[in-house]
């Protein structure tokens, strides 16, 4: 089962990319990982450096995505975002990517919302 | 980039300057930061300026938002900085570039923000108002109903705003807003809706006659008697009789309800001379004022009106002994953990006394059921430093059932309220013209070396007072408060000195006990 997730979160996070291209954002890192977790996409979105955080539902049985990202999630990223932008000095956010598949891996819907934190 | 913009506190009826500063920052995440001991109100200014810019058309700058209101140690309360705070983003962020012909230094900023983009009506215009005045070229920019409350002062360009956009359009220089005239110094013509005629009364002239006294002179004023003879009543005549308020009072008054957000929409000045009639269940907080933020409380909303407690002795005795202050020094002030401060509070004091519990104490037919230790006890209710300050002391006894039939007979010679008002006017007038030069308005509030240089006795009336004195064994105090109504009573048959009869009637409303 667990296995079966991280495939589904691979294919969302691939799904995502394609979506963030398509938007004119480019992307610098995938899976950046410091100790206090990983962040699935860096991408630069004109000057500014974009946190995203994927998340991916399979059918609508446990919920929405967007329901699964709360603030304790939103801190985590902030933390890790702000190492990473510790010798940096430009703008930056954090992004989230809500997506929902059907039971065969096939998009339903992709929402990006900008600016969450 | 920096932005800083010039907008003011009010801590009491005292302003401070507050400056403003908005930067928006050019790296770092986006957030929206409000240092400078912030209240509640002022914390959710941020939700409001947000959602506000977004309204009126603007994008709201996904940027690093900091705001400081200097000076950073005084605590900041109200909604007044959602303007300044929403025009200072503005700017700081890039949205739009403010022009030349604007001068942000010598424009102050103060309004409440709606969800909309609107202005909302925001107390405490008058006081910005002045504040600007003692600088020269200042402009102020508040929210379009409330701005008439600025229009009575001089020598500073008022401009209403309805709307942010508005606004915007007038900072970028794309169309001026159009400053708000002065009135021109036509006599407004005063609308009192009078509750009861004095005439609807049935008998107690003296009363009347009392009331009449109270209203030109500011005495205070004591009603005793039985249940259901009129005292409330009485009282109630008195908004009808009361003058209207002159230039410099109004601005007073207007100065006090403008702090306490009571001036309505639209409205310029209060005009009204203030009738205050608190329940007796107040608080003491209440009545003085109070509160962490303290609001000016019921003795300042009488300001140079009247404050009337009927049902007195019921007050309870912490809330009445309260009042001594503002009694002897017409102000009152408050003090708070926050700090100190302090309000005007000169009032008339109307109050309403049963004579025992029962209320038939020395009633001619009907029999008091009260002990005598009830009715001890119900007298000590108020205590001496306060009855000390009453003036003006009458009896209203029952009516005689012929005075209550309804015949037209009866009300031929009965004084009615346009009358008493005429007489009132013009001993107020007389007073007014005899304190120009002092801080006072009437004859009630006179010093003691005031009523040597005003009272102008004749020898007659000096001896009668001498020998009064010497009868009823009178308090130096009682002996300057009998020269103070006599003067009222003297100008009220606008004669200018004061004669024995004058003398003679002021004695009749000493007090017995």
């Amino acid at each position: 089962m667990k296995k079966f997730n991280r495939a589904t979160g691979r294919l969302a996070e691939d799904m995502a990319t394609d979506a963030l291209l398509k938007n004119g954002f480019k992307i610098i890192q995938r899976n950046y990982a410091n100790r206090y977790g990983e962040i699935d996409i860096i991408a630069k979105d004109g000057e500014t450096v974009v946190f995203i955080e994927v998340k991916a539902k399979t059918g609508n049985r446990f919920g929405t995505p967007e329901e699964m990202i709360n603030r304790k999630k939103l801190t985590k990223i902030r933390q890790m975002a702000e190492i990473y932008m510790s010798d940096k000095n430009s703008l930056c956010r954090i992004d989230v990517v809500a997506i929902i598949l059907n039971n065969n891996k096939q998009l339903v819907s992709l929402s990006h919302y900008r600016n969450v934190y | 980039m920096l932005t800083k913009i010039c907008s003011i506190a009010n801590i009491g009826l005292e302003t401070i300057p507050v400056i403003v500063e908005v930067d928006v920052a050019q790296s770092g995440f986006p957030g929206f930061t409000i240092v400078g001991l912030a209240s509640k109100a002022v914390e959710e200014a941020k939700e409001r300026v947000k959602t506000a810019i977004i309204n009126s058309g603007l994008e709201f700058p996904s940027k690093k938002i900091t705001v400081n209101l200097a000076p950073a140690d005084l605590p900041k309360d109200g909604a007044a900085y959602d303007l300044p705070i929403a025009v200072g983003v503005l700017i700081a962020g890039g949205q739009i570039t403010a022009s030349p012909a604007v001068n942000l230094k010598r424009t102050f900023f103060y309004g409440e923000l709606s969800l909309d983009g609107t202005l909302r009506p925001t107390r405490g215009i008058l006081l910005l108002a002045l504040h600007a005045q003692k600088k020269r070229n200042t402009t102020i920019i508040v929210p379009m109903p409330s701005a008439n409350e600025a229009t009575n002062v001089s020598g500073i360009k008022i401009l209403p705003v309805k709307t942010l956009t508005r606004l915007i359009r007038h900072i970028t220089a794309g169309q001026f807003i159009i400053p708000l005239k002065r009135p021109k110094a036509k006599k407004v013509t005063e609308k009192i809706i009078i509750e009861f005629d004095l005439n609807e009364i049935a008998g107690q002239e003296l009363a009347k006659r009392a009331l009449t006294i109270t209203a030109a002179g500011g005495h205070n004023l004591l009603m005793w008697g039985p249940p259901g003879t009129g005292k409330t009543m009485l009282a109630r005549a008195l908004p009808g009789i009361l003058p209207p308020l002159t230039d410099r009072e109004a601005l007073e008054v207007t100065r006090v309800y403008s702090v306490a957000g009571l001036v309505s929409p639209g409205e310029a000045v209060i005009q009204k001379r203030p009738f205050r009639a608190p329940h007796h269940g107040v608080s003491a907080a209440g009545l003085i004022g109070g509160g962490s933020n303290p609001l000016p409380g019921e003795v300042s909303l009488a300001h140079l009106g009247v404050l009337f407690l009927d049902e007195m002795p019921e007050f309870q005795r912490s809330v009445l002994e309260s009042l001594r202050q503002p009694m002897e020094d017409g102000t009152i002030e408050i003090v708070r953990a926050k700090g100190h401060v302090r309000y005007p509070a000169s009032f008339t004091l109307i109050a309403a006394v049963n004579p025992c519990p029962c209320g038939y104490y020395g009633h001619p037919k009907r029999e008091c059921k009260c002990s005598e230790r009830q009715i001890a006890k119900y007298h000590h209710r108020i205590s001496g430093p306060i009855i000390d300050r009453i003036d003006l002391s009458v009896s209203v006894a029952a009516v005689e059932t012929e005075k209550l039939s309804l015949t037209r007979q009866n009300e031929i010679n009965r004084l009615s309220s346009k009358e008493a008002k005429e007489l009132v006017v013009k001993a107020r007038q007389i007073q007014t013209k005899r304190f120009a030069q002092s801080a006072i308005y009437t004859n009630s509030q006179m010093r003691n070396r005031d009523v040597k240089r005003f009272a102008s006795l004749t020898s007659d009336a000096e001896n009668l007072l001498k020998i009064a004195a010497d009868r009823f064994d009178l308090s130096a105090r009682s002996y300057f408060r009998l020269i103070k109504v006599a003067r009222t009573i003297a100008d009220l048959e606008t004669e200018e000195k004061i004669l024995p009869r004058h003398m003679a009637e002021a004695l009749q409303y000493k007090q017995n006990t």
